[in-house]
Parts: C-alpha cells; structure tokens; sequence
C-alpha cells in the first residue's frame, strides 16, 4: 500500500523536478554567453565557431569596405597595386595557398595559425583607427569602420584563444605573431607615402580577413559538421 | 640599280599594321579554385594576329603562359586548380602578335578572392503545396551549382528567389539565406508563376539568374473548408424543419384547401348502403319499418313536415329568438333559440318534428353546453329524435333527465353564439351535435354508426343517473364531438348546397339504430302517405306515420308540408294547441317522458324521442 502511494508521488516528484531543470537548462542555454569574470563557464564548440565564424566574417566585410572607399577616394590613378605586392607585415606566415592546401592542415595546426595573424593586426588596427583621423576629408564611415574592425578583432581573438582550449586542450600556448613596423609609414610627411602606407595597410588586412574566415570555416564544417556543411 | 624593299614597308604599302593592344575584359572564378580571363583583341591589322596571355604570381618572377586557351572559348585564359593560387596577386597581360608588330595590353591585376561568381543554382523545382486547413501555396527548391564545394565550407551561398506571374513585367524578389527552398504564400490562383534563382558567395558576386520554370497555380478549389459545408448543411436542415413544421401546422388547413373533401351524401341517420343496394325494403327494414305504408294511427303524432324556418318561431325558442332569427334559417333550434322547427340537422333531418321546449326546459337543456359538443349549448331543443336509440330504452328518459345533454338538435350552438352560417349549418351542427351522443350516434349513420351505438350506449349508462349532469354525456363526448365534428363538415356543403328544406324518409331503422333514411324522392312508393306531391328533391318534410312505434316515416312535402306544419304549428299557436296535438300523438305511446310531452308543446318539432320511446 505505501508503495503505491508513494511511487506516484516520487515519480510525480522525480518528473517535476526534471521538467524544472529542462526549462532551466533551457532557458540558460539558449543564450551562450559567459558572464564576464566567470572562469568556469563553458559554451558549447559548435556556438563557439558559430560566433567566430560570424565575426571573421564580419571583419572581413569592413575590411573590404574599407578598402575599396580608400581606393575610390584617394588611391585611383596612383599605381599603388604594383607596388603593393608582397609587401604585407604577415607575408612571412606561411599559410595554405588553397583549398587543398588548407584540407590538409591539422585543425590545430590551422587554428594556431589564426592565432598568429590575429594577434599581428592587433597593433595594427589599433594604429589604424587613430591614424585614419589624420587622412583629408576622411569619409565617417572609413572611421567608424576602422574603429570597428579594431574591437571585433579583438573579440574574435578571445573567442579563438576559447576554441584551442575546447579543441587542443593543454596544448602550449601560442604566442607568435608578425610584427608590424609600418607605423612610420602612417605618419609620414609624404602624402604619397602616406597613402600608400594606408593602402597596403587597407589591402592586407583585407586579404589576411578572408584568410582567417576561410580557413575558420572550413575548420567550423570539418569539426562540428563532420565536412557535411 | 638595287632595289631593296623593306618587308614592313611592304606590308605597309599593302595597308596592315600592327594588331591594335588588347584589353582584358574580366577575370572571373566560379567556385575559388580556378578561373578564367577574357579579353578583347584589338585591331588585327589586316594580318592574322596571335594573342598571348602571360602573368605573374605576387612574390615570383617567373612569367607563366596561359595553361589553356580553349576551354573558356576564344580570347580566352583558363587557369585550373593547379594553376590557382588564393590570396595571390595576378599580374596579367595580353599580347597581341602579328606580322607587323606586336602589342601588349595594361596589365590586369587580379586576386582570385575578389572574382567570385558562382554558376546559377540549378534543379529548380516547383511544387504547389495545398494543406487542408490553408490557401494553397507555392514550394520552390533547388540545388547549389555543381562546381560549388560547400560541404566543405569553402564556399558559402545565399540565395535569392524571384518569381511573377506570366504576364506581369514586375518580378517579386525574395531573399531565401542560406537554405535551398522556399515558400511563396501570396500567390494569385488560376495563373501560371515563372520563377528564378540565383546565388551569391558570402563574399563576391551574384550568379546569373537561373532559366525560368514555370508552373501552373491551380485556381481556388471548391472549398474544401468543412465548415462551411457544415454550416450549409444545417442551414438546409433548419429550412427544411421551418417547412415541415409550417405544413404539420397548416397542414390540414393547407390539404383542404387544396383538396376540399368532397361531401358524400349524408342523410342524418340513413345508412347510404342502404341506398346503394337500392333496395327498399332493406330500407325500410333499416328504418325500422316493418308495418310499410305505416298506419299506425300514431301517424298523427308525425309531425306532418320538417321544416326549417328562419321565421322566428316563438313557439320554438323565444328565449333565444331574437339572435336567431335574424339568421337564416332554421338554424335557431340549432341555437338553443329559435328553432323554426324545421329540418332538424339540415336537410336529412332525421327528426321530423323538433320541438323546442319553451322556456321550460331551457335551463335544463343549458346543461349541455357543458358538454363538449362544439355547439350544443343549450338544450333548446327539447326532443331529440333518436330513432337510432331505439334499442337503448331509456334513451328518452335520460335525455330528459339529462336535459342537459342532449339536446335537440337544433341545439348545437351556445347561445352566444349564433352562428352567421345557414340554417342547415347550424342544424347539422345541432343534428350532429345533438349534446347527446345519442343523437351523435344518429347524425353519424356510415362511419359512425358504431361509434354513435357507443356512444349512446354509453349515454345510456349515464341515463341511469338521470342527473341530467352532462358529465355522463361527457363521456363520451369525444367520441360524439368527433363524430359531430366529422359530420359537421360533411353535413355544411350538403346543406347549403341543398334546398333550405330536406326532407328524409325514414326507410327503416338498422340493427344499429340508425336510422335509414330514404330521400323522399326516390322512394315515391314509400309510406308517403301524407297529402303532398312527393318531390324528386330530397327533400323531407313531413313524418307520415310511425311504423311499428318506433319507426318515423317522413315524407317529402316541403311546400305542403310546411304549409300543414305551419298550420298545425301555428307559429304563433299557443303552445296548448300543440301540446294537444303532441299528446295526442303521445297517446299511443306508452311512456312518454313529461319532457317529450312538454316538448311536444312546441311546434314544429316533435321529438321523436318521445315517440321513440312510447315505441319501445
């Protein structure tokens, strides 16, 4: 008799609780995001690529904008592209040339290599949004541009440094990066020089942008798709 | 003399020239992995001319020849996978070569990432989708371009749709992101849509559009919507049930209206089989003749017609005079007042003499408006004639004891109510009315007769009590109102149709009691003993003689009749003269109820249940 009182009851209890604890689950994991300051919070790889696939997607994007209201504004006519190449800070980073190339990378190997370039545009884009103020009659959207590229940067970094952790944990932490020195280039005197400076600058980030988006994609489709995109 | 003729001079002189500098046109790749360049000769310079497609790779010196001319067709480069490099600069250049000269183009910088445009989705595929519970819509899938690798992550397309009806010049676009189908919901039925796609790298150009494909949108089905059948299905169901009820109600009214039951001929108390077997003495056995021609001395108790008088005959009622007599005919021994003595029920009146009680009787006779009968309010009429109660004995006592049933039957009427309908009409009502069942049991010779025989068997019980309670008659009321009833409507067309006087012959009286009557002038032969030219009409005014006590022959003498009547009557004749004559005629009954005597002191009518009576 007391059994069968009380399994219902535990039963009915037990499903309580569990229909609780699914809305709970629910509700918090619908919105993968780590409160700041939080050290153990853990979102899940496939919301982790997600997200750092939307970023270097949207990098990208300013990035050429960047670059083609640059040319249209001050570079058309001036045979920069000629002198432009091979001729950016990250060119010394070995990277794959094409698809295949980047299929054969390990995805660690791929990941760290993200890594690499990310943290050589920090300083960069950092001098970047400053010294895109000191450009004639710079259009406002080249600056809010410049400004935003800098924070998403950063952002993608953190969300990259998160996904080595999920993927390669305990695996040495990567510090490389290609230093850039065309600060003085920048500020130089020498409009034209400036320009260009400025051009290169534009056009580098430009391609090293879609490189890390290309390759964050194919990693994305590899590791959470199983490459069934 | 030398003569030395330069070749370029030559050619010169022959009008050609170098070819003109080519210029490339566009360079583009498909999926990211190759791509193509185009470019536009220039002037050829009437010479046959070789164009070229050299490059250089960013960060390499070597100078590279075009792979392959021919695949992207003339003045065209296609560089192949293995020729590709990502995120390398190009440095591309045409020459062009004659015989004259050469040129080369400007060079053509070009980064694959930035020439990206894919092929046109292909498989289009269009399907109209029709759900049960909505508007039917438009289903469009299809699939990437088949050098696209997107499986993995290469290439990321988004799509776009366009769709518009076949005439219409306005396409529709829509967006569809990243998925390979999509829904149209707004769509115009019965109209023939073409749609398109194209597609767009996440980040280069759009595709061409695809070829068009086209579908029919079938038009607005019959709805399928059950609802709304349902809802007309109950909307019929409710008319159908106003129409049913509307007819059950009016019904009746309705079906006469169409079919008015045609009146069969009806004598009060004579069974028509008897008529139609033609036979008399069947007849006169029926009326229960068995002395034929009647000589009974009694002969003087007949009264000598039947006849119907609107002539206020005070004798009759002068209680009720005044209300009946404006009316037509006799119907005032129908209402409890004036009875002109006439007929009594109408034409076929088995009664051949009625007499009205005068206001002695009245308030017994009120009695029977209780009862149910439709129009016997009064007992005005005295006597009533039941030659059909023959067999129940103490028929007469009960109808005097029981004044109030039944009355005569000029007595069908409640004194309120006089009847704007012909005499005959209200004697039939009286006939059939006739508060006592008895009398019922008369007026309903066919159908009725055996209803009447209960119903007067049932009065006969009551007549035990001889209280003279009309509840008694009640008893059967229901079997006599119908019988009333059913005869009133027959009893209506006849009488008015007919003569105001009908004059019935008492052919013989049945087993039954009914009375068999005989219309006076098929039975010239019959016991018309009476002076008066028996007439072809039915017509039956004059009570001839009683046959074997209890069979009252009338014979057919209107005019005469009346005219004896009247004069016998004497409208105006003191009552005592009447009553003189009704105990004389009574004499030779044996019993004879002080209420028929009374009666008898009426005029016209003699009831013939008094006489009934001293016949049994």
């Amino acid at each position: 008799m007391d059994n069968k009182g009380s399994s219902p009851k535990g039963s009915f209890l037990l499903l309580l609780l569990l229909v609780s604890n699914l809305l709970l689950c629910k509700s918090v994991a619908s919105i993968p995001v780590c409160p700041r300051g939080s050290v153990r919070c853990q979102v899940s790889l496939p919301d982790l690529f997600d997200r750092a696939v939307m970023l270097s997607h949207y990098i990208h994007s300013l990035s050429s904008d960047m670059f083609h209201e640059f040319n249209k504004q001050y570079a058309l006519g001036r045979g920069f592209i000629p002198r432009a190449i091979n001729s950016c800070h990250t060119s010394s980073i070995s990277t794959p040339e094409d698809k295949e190339q980047a299929q054969q990378i390990h995805h660690g190997d791929l990941l760290n290599l993200v890594l690499t370039m990310l943290r050589s545009w920090n300083d960069p884009l950092d001098h970047l949004a400053s010294e895109v103020h000191s450009l004639p009659k710079a259009p406002s959207a080249l600056l809010t541009k410049a400004t935003e590229v800098k924070e998403q940067n950063e952002r993608l970094l953190e969300g990259i440094e998160k996904i080595v952790d999920q993927v390669h944990p305990g695996a040495k932490e990567n510090k490389a990066y290609s230093v850039w020195s065309g600060l003085p280039s920048l500020q130089t005197a020498d409009e034209n020089t400036r320009l260009f400076a400025f051009y290169n600058l534009f056009r580098c980030l430009s391609r090293d942008s879609h490189k890390i988006d290309s390759y964050l994609k194919l990693l994305k489709c590899r590791i959470v798709y199983n490459n069934n995109c | 003399m030398d003569f030395n003729i330069d070749s370029t001079g030559f050619w010169l002189f022959l009008g050609h020239s170098p070819p003109g500098k080519p210029e490339i046109l566009k360079c583009r790749s498909p999926e990211k992995e190759t791509f193509t360049c185009w470019w536009k000769p220039g002037t050829d310079g009437g010479l046959p001319t070789n164009y070229t497609l050299t490059y250089h790779k960013e960060g390499e010196t070597i100078t590279y020849e075009c792979p392959d001319y021919k695949t992207g067709g003339p003045n065209s480069c296609y560089f192949n996978k293995k020729h590709t490099s990502i995120w390398k600069i190009y440095n591309i250049t045409i020459n062009a070569t004659n015989q004259m000269g050469s040129s080369s183009s400007d060079p053509h910088y070009v980064d694959v990432i930035y020439i990206v445009e894919p092929d046109p989705p292909v498989n289009l595929t269009l399907e109209v989708k029709q759900p049960e519970d909505r508007k039917p819509y438009l289903w469009i899938k299809w699939l990437p371009p088949t050098l696209v690798d997107i499986n993995s992550g290469w290439l990321t397309l988004q799509y776009e749709i366009r769709l518009k009806p076949e005439k219409t010049a306005v396409w529709e676009t829509h967006f569809a992101g990243r998925q390979t189908q999509f829904s149209v919901l707004s769509l115009y039925s019965g109209q023939k849509y073409l749609v398109q796609v194209r597609c767009k790298p996440d980040h280069g150009f759009w595709s061409k559009w695809s070829p068009e494909s086209s579908i029919e949108i079938p038009s607005d089905f019959i709805v399928k919507d059950t609802t709304v059948w349902i809802f007309v299905a109950v909307l019929s169901a409710v008319i159908c049930l106003i129409i049913v009820w509307a007819v059950a109600l009016k019904g009746y009214s309705m079906v006469t209206c169409i079919f008015p039951p045609v009146p069969g001929p009806k004598i009060k108390g004579f069974d028509t089989r008897l008529l139609e077997k033609g036979k008399s003495e069947e007849l006169l056995s029926a009326l229960g003749c068995q002395d034929f021609p009647p000589t009974s001395d009694c002969e003087e108790l007949l009264v000598e017609f039947l006849e119907v008088d609107d002539s206020e005959d005070q004798q009759l009622m002068p209680a009720h005079s005044k209300e009946h007599r404006s009316q037509g005919l006799k119907p005032t021994h129908l209402d409890p007042d004036s009875d002109s003595g006439r007929g009594s029920c109408d034409s076929p009146s088995l009664l051949s003499e009625k007499y009205e009680e005068p206001q002695e009787n009245p308030p017994t006779f009120h009695t029977p408006e209780v009862i149910k009968k439709p129009e016997n309010p009064e007992a005005n009429i005295t006597c009533t004639w039941d030659p059909w109660d023959i067999h129940l004995e103490s028929k007469i006592s009960y109808f005097h004891a029981g004044g109030s049933k039944s009355s005569t039957w000029p007595l069908p009427q409640p004194p309120s109510h006089h009847s704007p309908r012909s005499s005959y009409h209200n004697m039939a009502d009286v006939c059939k009315l006739t508060v006592t069942p008895v009398n019922a049991a008369i007026t309903l010779l066919d159908k009725t007769e055996n209803d009447a025989v209960k119903a007067s068997k049932t009065v006969e019980t009551g007549e035990e009590e001889k209280t003279g309670k009309p509840r008694e008659m009640e008893s059967s009321p229901s079997k006599i109102d119908q019988d009333i009833a059913w005869l009133l409507p027959q009893q209506k067309p006849l009488f008015l149709s007919a003569k105001p006087l009908d004059y019935v012959e008492i052919h013989k009286v049945n087993k039954d009691g009914a009375l068999a009557l005989l219309p006076k002038h098929k039975e010239s032969s019959n016991k018309t003993e009476k002076p008066g030219t028996p007439e072809t009409s039915k017509e039956y005014a004059k009570v001839s003689r009683v046959i074997d006590n209890k069979i009252l022959v009338l014979v057919q003498d209107p005019q005469a009749q009346n005219g004896a009547l009247l004069e016998e009557s004497a409208k105006e004749a003191p009552p005592s003269h009447q009553q003189n004559q009704a105990e004389k005629n009574l004499a030779c009954f044996t019993a004879t109820a002080d209420n028929c005597r009374l009666q008898m002191g009426g005029l016209d009518y003699l009831d013939p249940t008094c006489f009934m009576h001293s016949f049994n």
